[in-house]
């Protein structure tokens, strides 16, 4: 279903001939194999060539859809008849502000390039989890809670002022930036926006366009650049610089992680805390498949059971010897056995760079097969997150021993958020996506999962999006899909917003 | 209006005041909004009386204001908007509903103030993220929910820290749960899997209790609210440090919360900081301001379970090392008032009377939030606008917060004055109507407008009163809930 | 192979956009982040690495036609590689193969363009890929004291080239390689006026059989001279020679060098001894052919075990760049005595190219000028005088573009210095 040509040629008129495109061969490109292309994709520069593409859409009755680096699959049409807005030409950093700790990007920006050009400044960020190829705007990702989050928090909460063009074409700009025109605090006056253009999930595309927003930076102890050395991909530091440190720890149980984890947070000495397990170190470290497969092995024959990845960074002498000490101490009290080849000289600095530029998740999910899976927890607090996904990890098992899943273990991979004030768990799976036994493993798990979430009162996972899915949960929890669906309905009444991943204004 | 009789029923009378003199109360407070008479006052004892208020209310669009501290109110909002209104007033409800030391949270009703719930918490080795000396009556929900800023910038990872999650009922009547309260289960059936209804965001892909807090109840009613705790320290050092000029103070506040290095950290001038220190009246006051430098910043250094005392004597010697980079001393005592008098009064709700009322019987207060640059320009517009309301600037107290780990700072100017004095009074009302614009334009936020000033305010961004309007449309389409308040 | 070998390959694309930037744990600062100058210029997604894999996929299952669009997307492309070696950082998967291979299929299909078809006629008539004739083909060497390789045997054979060939501006880092090798002892030869394309921009442009017979062509004249080695100053040549005649089964035991391995030797050896100052500050711009894509060819045949985990019998060895000649030139540099190095933000595995590769330069000129205008930029800031690099096709589309960007950068050849040196 092509675009009707008036609209084809207004949106040509906002953009200019050269970035809008219904080329087959374009369009081709925007769509995962199998999904329905987009009629016609656009690349605006400005907040107001989005407003007049949203705008256009709507008087249209066309639908559209933003993304960024568009590697998620929600980016894609959910139908015919939906327009694309690619903004990769809005990529600048407006904003860095160190004395008061915020930055203000466009949503081209990666967190590779902004976590460079704070680093040089003595600042960081959190990067989303799925790496820094992605994009810079806390708004982008699916959560947006990433490696540093123990110290570094995440998207929503990292949220300062944003720039909203809302579904309908309305420009809103919250918090600070709408009253004085600064970028420093996204909530107000009065009630915050900011409650309705996410939760802990995004909106996916469905509640319009984020062009621009600020969120909160951390203090960098670390060199301006990271000293780096090799060739790809054998990258290593050439020294770890002086007050960092990186354990890979190991416990004899769920609960002596859980209780390690809470004294980490409890201390507030981590820096970097993720609970990776040893598929996801291995697959970090390995730089082919069969070096994966190899590490693997040694990396599971060397652990006692479930474990995390800790990397710790020192403000000072002091700091540094006060969390190396007390880390100790944590691990004596929680029996915890250290992972040599994380702390081996020749790895430890290539892990440490790996995970704070946030590099290699791609090894971890795609690297195997193309395509993961599994199941997303939401955030909540630390232990129940972790038993969510524990409950999955029995069917996992069981799939391996079909020969249905790669067998690359079944602990949950655990997140801290803040110090251990909450926790984000998630279950990864990796399969052969040629084989139609393991995609329906998929489907299973996904089932399993949410049939978990409502029967064990685990709160509502982060995989949850679609009305399906909010019409399985909401009656469960507080009737939320009902309010969600009538913010929708308020916020977009002509449903332009494609929202197949959100929730639509359907009853 | 509602249905009276209906009310008696359902709370019994001693739940339900109709006199003129109960009215009184309700109908104005020490702000300078329109004194109001309610229609009456209700008071609920739990959700299900608070559901069926709000039913009621519907059923004949009579507006609801609901109340949940004790007076004296300072800010308008809970002075009625219209007539004919039914103050809610919740501060009755005072159960502690759960403390929970590993998840660090607590849950209580909305009448609970901190003067309850601090010793409540401490039981388990927890403490508040406490907003500054709030006043015995206030409740700690209506503090969350206000969005007050709160004494350790480093805990307060987000603007609407420390709030958790709420349990409300909305202007439609319907009942919610935020957060990770909304479910899936009952709050026992969470409690039974592990939950504790500490994650505030969600469910899903909105958080609600954004749009409740801020708002001054014209979203809903709520009925319990969880709120995140901090551990209680096994040691603390706190220290002053005083200086003539902001910059390097702000310099030093800037790294002390950059580096993680301090729990409580504010900054008073000295009006203020006597204000608060003063034990007898007008003599302490004064002798103390006398001796006190202009501006005083007051932070706290404290270590845990683990190696308490190496942490805190390696961050000391950091905050040193900052601190003499900055070019300023940090020390014990200043005069007569120690650093550790200063961090007990910070730890507690203000004694009686109410700090702020000691000085001349009234105090009207300025508060927006702003970032370190802004600080030195909107200092001096306030004082310039102090003169020429013919207002001494040497008693006007200034209280400095930085929030959200430094990010934001709220701003507070204590003008304090004889309510008695009614041209006093009238210079006062004009001076905070005045210095509102001129504040705004040197980069002053005022994210929780009240008051005679908050339409003024908040009308300035028609984009952002659109959406909240919309946002109002859905929580409260029959517009019961506190009209008369922000845009609504 | 046909693009349909590289099937599996094109399916594991996952859209993580690593193509379209420089590794990332070498990223230092906003600019100069991307390494892709396709997704730099186009921005649709179509134009990166990962844009084309699903392109391949598409083209492969018939979904797309062969309109102007596509034959654009198609072309406009340097043939760099920067995006194989980027994804293959994270990834086990060729990129740049079946870039190739696309590119092949519309040539097999019948769907070119007219300004390479024009480039393959000179080929084809005059046996060189830069306009000329061949009888003017040894013109660069006139009055070079050096054998000639169809008269006499010798053990090294130097290749000019096509661009030193037609080019004059090429002429004295060629003509200064052949004295600098003979000054040392080498035995050395040229073709002269015999010598023939090597054919590797044919291949990057998609015409195997033409590049297959001049291969063919080479290797004739190369055994009867009995050269055992070949050098050349072409990164261009050395990447045809070294990796694409290999990849064919048509190197045989030919040992191929760049001039720059050769003179690092020869330097390190001591029979060649830069004494003489030369007070310049450069930067080195790794050619695409010489660093990332010079790297031997591994032989493969196997098959994928069946599994969730993509692994080969016997395991596949993948190209990642690792191996590329980086430190030659620079270690030529670096004996220079006086000439001080900076380096560029974007080096060696994750240089930006020059632009002119692939077919670009005649394609679509606008895209190989704007590639080195911001080649040209970053040289700059460095603060280096001059950009110095080590192929004569990246020179001429540098001196084109510092000439139309009214820059005061100079360009050289690296040859052109150590011959200062010598």
């Amino acid at each position: 279903m092509a675009l009707k040509r008036d609209l084809y040629k207004a949106l040509e008129d906002v953009v200019g001939p050269e970035n809008i495109s219904e080329a087959p061969v374009i369009l081709n490109s925007y769509a995962q194999r199998g999904r329905p292309r987009f009629e016609a994709v656009t690349l605006p520069h400005t907040t107001a060539e989005v407003q007049a593409i949203v705008r256009l859409c709507n008087r249209f009755g066309v639908q559209f859809k933003a993304s960024s680096s568009g590697w998620g699959a929600y980016g894609d049409a959910g139908g015919p008849g939906v327009v694309k807005l690619d903004l990769r030409r809005m990529n600048r950093i407006l904003e860095i502000n160190e004395k008061n700790m915020y930055v203000v990007v466009e949503p081209y920006v990666i967190y590779a390039q902004l976590q460079a050009e704070l680093m040089k400044r003595g600042l960081n960020c959190n990067i989303t989890g799925a790496g820094s190829n992605c994009s810079a705007l806390p708004l982008a990702a699916h959560q947006g809670i990433g490696h540093l989050s123990v110290s570094g928090s995440y998207g929503e909460r990292n949220q300062l002022a944003l720039e909203w063009v809302t579904p309908e074409g309305d420009i809103v700009r919250a918090g600070s930036l709408g009253l004085i025109g600064q970028w420093w605090c996204g909530d107000g006056p009065g009630p915050s926006l900011r409650g309705i253009i996410r939760g802990n999930v995004m909106p996916l595309g469905g509640l319009g366009v984020y062009t621009r927003a600020a969120q909160k930076i951390y203090h960098w102890p670390g060199p301006a650049t990271f000293p780096i050395e090799g060739v790809s991909p054998y990258y290593r530091p050439g020294r770890i610089p002086p007050g960092f440190m990186i354990r890979y720890i190991s416990f004899p149980s769920p609960e002596k992680l859980n209780q390690a984890a809470q004294k980490v947070g409890e201390s507030e000495i981590g820096f970097i805390l993720m609970g990776f397990n040893p598929g996801m170190i291995s697959a970090n470290i390995a730089t082919n498949n069969n070096e994966d497969l190899a590490y693997m092995k040694q990396f599971t024959d060397s652990v006692q059971g479930p474990g995390f990845l800790i990397i710790m960074a020192g403000n000072s002498p002091n700091d540094t010897e006060y969390k190396r000490k007390t880390l100790q101490k944590i691990m004596e009290d929680f029996n915890g056995k250290p992972l040599e080849a994380v702390e081996d000289p020749e790895n430890a600095g290539g892990f440490m760079w790996r995970f704070i530029r946030v590099t290699s998740s791609i090894r971890e999910v795609a690297r195997a097969s193309g395509i993961f899976a599994g199941e997303v927890g939401g955030t909540d607090v630390f232990y129940l997150m972790h038993q969510y996904i524990l409950r999955s990890a029995p069917v996992k098992q069981r799939y391996i021993d079909e020969g249905k899943l790669l067998a690359d273990g079944t602990d949950p991979f655990v997140q801290s958020v803040e110090h251990g004030h909450a926790g984000h768990a998630e279950l990864l799976i990796r399969f052969n996506k040629q084989d139609p036994e393991s995609m329906k493993v998929a489907a299973e798990i996904g089932r399993f999962a949410n049939k978990t979430a409502v029967e064990g009162h685990f709160g509502v996972p982060g995989h949850v999006w679609g009305d399906a899915a909010h019409d399985q949960y909401g009656p469960h929890t507080s009737d939320y899909h009902l309010w969600l669906r009538k913010f929708k309905k308020t916020f977009d009444p002509k449903g332009a917003s494609e929202s197949t991943n959100y929730i639509t204004a359907d009853d | 209006m509602i249905a009276e009789d209906k009310l008696l029923k359902l709370v019994g009378a001693g739940n339900l005041d109709r006199e003129p003199a109960a009215l009184e109360e309700y109908s104005r407070d020490m702000s300078f909004v329109n004194a109001i008479k309610p229609g009456c006052v209700v008071r609920p004892r739990n959700t299900a009386d608070i559901e069926k208020i709000v039913k009621l209310a519907n059923e004949t669009l009579t507006p609801l204001v609901p109340v949940s501290s004790g007076p004296p109110h300072f800010r308008g909002d809970t002075v009625p908007g219209i007539g004919g209104a039914v103050i809610v007033d919740l501060s009755g409800m005072k159960k502690i509903i759960r403390v929970d030391r590993a998840n660090r949270v607590a849950m209580f009703e909305p009448g609970v103030t901190f003067s309850e719930l601090i010793p409540a918490v401490a039981r388990e080795g927890l403490r508040l993220n406490m907003p500054l000396l709030p006043r015995r009556s206030k409740s700690v929900a209506g503090s969350l929910l206000e969005r007050e800023p709160v004494v350790m910038p480093k805990y307060h990872w987000d603007i609407g820290d420390p709030l958790a999650c709420v349990e409300v009922i909305f202007g439609t009547g319907d009942m919610f749960r935020t957060g990770a309260a909304a479910g899936p289960g009952t709050l026992e059936e969470q409690w039974d899997a592990g939950g504790a209804q500490k994650e505030a965001a969600g469910p899903s892909a909105f958080s609600l209790y954004r749009v409740i807090q801020g708002a001054q109840g014209t979203m809903g009613i709520v009925t319990w609210a969880s709120v995140r705790c901090e551990l209680i320290p096994a040691l603390e050092e706190p220290f002053l440090i005083g200086f003539s000029k902001l910059d390097k103070i702000l310099e030093m506040v800037h790294w002390l919360i950059r580096l993680r290095l301090v729990n409580e950290c504010f900054v008073l001038n000295k009006a203020g900081l006597a204000a608060i220190m003063a034990k007898k009246w007008p003599g302490d006051y004064r002798e103390i301001k006398d001796i006190l430098p202009p501006w005083v910043l007051f932070f706290n250094i404290a270590g845990y379970e683990y190696l308490a005392a190496e942490r805190v004597s390696g961050q000391v010697a950091d905050m040193t090392e900052v601190a003499q980079r900055v070019g300023l001393e940090p020390v014990r005592a200043i005069g007569e008032i120690p650093a550790s008098e200063v961090l007990k009064t910070a730890q507690r709700p203000s004694g009686e009377p109410y700090w702020k009322l000691r000085n001349q019987g009234a105090c009207h207060d300025i508060f927006f939030l702003t970032i370190y640059d802004n600080l030195p320009g909107i200092i001096d517009v306030m004082f310039d606008e102090a003169h020429a309301m013919g207002y001494p600037t040497s008693e006007m107290g200034i209280y400095l917060q930085p929030i959200v780990q430094g990010t934001n700072c709220h701003v507070e100017f204590n003008l304090f004055y004889e309510p008695e004095n009614q041209g006093e009074t009238a210079r006062i009302k004009e001076l905070s109507d005045r210095a509102v614009t001129s504040l705004m334009a040197e980069g002053a936020f005022f994210s929780r407008p009240y008051g005679t000033s908050a339409r003024t305010i908040i009308n300035r961004d028609a984009a952002t009163v659109a959406a909240l309007k919309k946002v109002k449309s859905v929580l409260d389409p029959g517009h019961i809930m506190n009209p008369g308040k922000l845009c609504f | 192979m046909a693009l349909e070998d590289y099937r599996s390959d094109m399916e594991m694309c996952c859209r993580c956009s690593i193509c379209k930037f420089v590794p990332l744990e070498k990223l230092k600062e906003m600019r100069h982040s991307y390494v892709c100058p396709s997704i730099a210029r186009y921005n649709y997604h179509t134009y990166s690495g990962g844009g084309r894999m699903g392109m391949g996929i598409a083209m492969l299952e018939k979904e797309l036609e062969y309109d102007a669009r596509l034959l654009d997307v198609v072309y406009n492309c340097q043939m760099c590689g920067a995006c194989d070696i980027s994804c293959k950082y994270a990834m086990d998967m060729e990129v740049l193969e079946p870039i190739n291979e696309i590119r092949i299929k519309c040539v097999e299909d019948g769907h070119t363009v007219p300004a390479l078809d024009k480039v393959i006629n000179s080929l084809r008539k005059q046996g060189t890929m830069i306009a000329g004739s061949k009888d003017e083909r040894g013109r660069w060497s006139e009055g070079l004291d050096v054998k000639d390789i169809a008269a006499q045997k010798a053990k090294v054979v130097y290749h000019a080239g096509c661009r030193v060939c037609y080019d004059e501006d090429a002429w004295q880092a060629a003509r200064a390689s052949v004295k600098l090798l003979k000054k040392a002892g080498v035995d050395v030869a040229i073709a002269g006026k015999n010598e023939s394309c090597c054919g590797g921009r044919a291949y990057q442009m998609g015409y195997r059989e033409d590049f297959l017979n001049q291969a063919k062509k080479n290797m004739e004249l190369i055994k009867k001279s009995g050269a055992e080695i070949l050098v050349t100053g072409c990164a261009d040549c050395y990447h045809a020679f070294k990796v694409l005649y290999d990849k064919f089964d048509l190197k045989g035991d030919l040992e191929v060098l760049h001039v720059t391995e050769y003179l690092a030797r020869l330097i390190a050896g001591g029979r060649l001894k830069p004494t003489r100052k030369v007070n310049i500050e450069v930067t080195y711009h790794d050619p695409c052919h010489l660093g990332r894509l010079g790297e031997p060819y591994i032989h493969w045949e196997g098959k994928p075990v069946p599994g969730h985990i993509r692994i080969f019998d016997p395991p596949k060895e993948f190209r990642r760049g690792t191996y590329g000649v980086y430190e030659p030139p620079r270690d030529v540099l670096r004996s220079v005595p006086g000439l001080k190095l900076v380096e560029m933000d974007r080096i060696k595995e994750y240089a930006w190219c020059c632009g002119a590769g692939g077919g670009v330069k005649e394609t679509n000129p606008d895209f190989a000028a704007w590639t080195a205008a911001e080649r040209i930029a970053e040289a700059e800031s460095t603060g280096a005088g001059a950009i110095v690099t080590a192929c004569p096709g990246c020179e001429r589309n540098l001196k084109d573009a510092v000439r139309e960007n009214g820059s005061t950068l100079r360009v050289y050849d690296i040859v052109e210095l150590l011959e200062k040196a010598i």
